[in-house]
């Protein structure tokens, strides 16, 4: 028996729920409160917000899921699944008395429940470094997977940097360049690269293809690495060769691109689900992020009241609109595959157990899906033009639209307690939504 | 010992459906034979559900990137 396994599904399914939670709370707040982003992005609540969806949400489910995935993916065993739920714990405690702690500016609070966060990445880190240690050969995953760990282990240092010169004034820089060199580091760094590179795997897992040019998705690799290590000491010294390192960033999105659209175009499975749907439009969002990107990196632009509303829509683009639905693209896969196997993979070959696309509603995905994007479009275009009551009918439209998602979820759920197995000689009469790959 | 062997091939399904198709053929292996899957990928959450239905599994890659896992009984 090969020494490979995936944790238990309690394990990733509790970082999933948190992070879902925080989603919730998170469109709710925007709606509230359209303020946030209809106004200045550098306060107290916006700061606060930010984090609820960058370590609620977005850091929570992207832990969660890798736990799962990476022992797959790669072929080996996790490290240590009692590590991970110490982690869990630190997690959960870290992000949400640091979100507290920015809503009334207290940053030496912040530090301390961020050392409690970074000791909880600290951990996810090691465990995933001693889990990378053991696999039995690299590839681009390994490789990207290995770079996004680099990234976040800095980004959370930047971060816990940036408290204590909050609190003591000792940094150099110019406060809004480091925050901005900070929000990169995470974004770019940890989000995308981990996007980048499990999506190697994961697209054509679900599309039945291959990566089909290992050096041209090295290659992407190796730009986006370059690229961001450039930007973010550019941004930090309020360079103008900042649009240097943000084109090398652009290029290494560009090849990326090209290898999942020769994955695509090579795939046998060719029906698309919602899924796959929401993850591939997620990449696509990637070229209006990067463009305007590269417009805010333009050397000597005028710091006007737009170019502010700008960089919220970058922010807003960036965190809700590419990563926020590549993860629930990819919810739409993972949290149904654990769910299944928990309820039914014992079940198999006794009793009739459903199809893995029998536990959601594809209407409900559609629904969401479009929900989501004419949301996304309405509150982007409002933020520009800093109208709060169009931004908060456009953060509706979100909400909505994760509202829908969680009924969804909730209802693959709840095949955990209410599992329906069949006897094996049953004929079910009921058509099923199940889409055998063509 | 001269086992039958029951061959699967389970290769362009997208997962669950390989595990699906293994599990089901074994609940009707014959009792002194193996069974030979044939998977796009190595079937990693198969092993604890062989080992819980007594059976062993060994996976080899081979040559054109496909895998295949050979089941016994333990």
């Amino acid at each position: 028996m090969a020494d490979v396994h995936a944790p238990s599904v309690s394990l990733p399914l509790g970082f999933i729920l948190t992070g879902i939670a925080a989603l919730l709370v998170g469109a709710s707040w925007l709606t509230a409160r359209p303020i946030n982003l209809a106004g200045y992005h550098y306060g107290p609540e916006v700061v606060a917000a930010t984090h609820l969806f960058v370590l609620g949400w977005i850091c929570s489910v992207i832990m969660g899921t890798m736990y799962q995935l990476v022992p797959v993916a790669l072929e080996t065993r996790l490290h240590s699944e009692r590590l991970a739920r110490w982690h869990f714990g630190l997690h959960l405690v870290g992000f949400v008395g640091m979100v507290m702690m920015f809503l009334v500016w207290d940053m030496k609070q912040v530090g301390h429940f961020g050392s409690v966060l970074a000791t909880g990445v600290g951990l996810f880190v090691y465990n995933l470094a001693r889990t990378l240690a053991r696999i039995p050969r690299w590839n681009v995953v390994a490789i990207g997977i290995a770079s996004s760990l680099g990234w976040l282990s800095l980004t959370i240092l930047a971060g816990l940097y940036l408290a204590a010169a909050k609190c003591w004034s000792f940094s150099p820089f110019e406060p809004m360049a480091q925050m901005h060199a900070h929000a990169h580091l995470g974004g770019l760094g940890f989000f995308v690269m981990m996007i980048v590179s499990v999506s190697f795997k994961l697209v054509p897992m679900f599309t039945l293809s291959e990566v089909q040019n290992h050096r041209r998705a090295g290659g992407s690799l190796a730009l986006l690495n370059a690229g961001l290590a450039g930007l973010f000491v550019t941004i930090l010294l309020s360079s103008p060769w900042k649009l240097v390192f943000a084109s090398v960033i652009a290029t290494g999105l560009a090849f990326y691109g090209w290898e999942v659209i020769a994955i695509l175009q090579a795939r046998k499975r060719r029906n698309r689900d919602w899924g796959m749907r929401y993850f591939l439009t997620a990449l696509a969002l990637l070229i209006p992020v990067s463009g305007l990107g590269i417009v805010l990196a333009w050397p000597r632009l005028p710091a006007t009241e737009l170019t502010a509303q700008l960089e919220s829509v970058y922010g807003l683009l960036a965190f809700i609109g590419v990563v926020t639905l590549a993860i629930l693209g990819m919810l739409y896969k993972v949290v149904p595959f654990l769910v299944w196997y928990a309820s039914y993979s014992k079940a198999i070959g006794r009793s009739k157990v459903p199809a893995l696309a029998d536990l959601y509603s594809p209407a409900l995905q559609a629904v969401g899906y479009w929900l989501f994007l004419v949301g996304l479009a309405f509150t982007s275009v409002a933020t520009a033009l800093g109208h709060e009551s169009c931004v908060r009918a456009g953060c509706a439209l979100l909400l909505a639209s994760v509202t829908v998602f969680i009924v969804n979820i909730g209802t693959v759920l709840s095949h955990l307690v209410r599992p329906r197995l069949m006897p094996l000689d049953f004929k079910s009469t009921q058509p099923t939504n199940t889409q055998p790959p063509s | 010992m001269n086992e039958a062997i029951v061959n699967v091939d389970a290769r362009g399904l997208e997962p669950p459906q390989p595990m699906v198709v293994i599990l089901e053929t074994l609940s009707e292996l014959p009792e002194c034979a193996e069974l030979h899957a044939r998977t796009d990928r190595r079937p990693l959450h198969l092993y604890p559900l062989l080992e819980q239905r007594g059976f062993t599994g060994e996976t080899e890659e081979q040559n054109d990137g496909s895998f295949i896992t050979i089941i016994r009984r333990a």
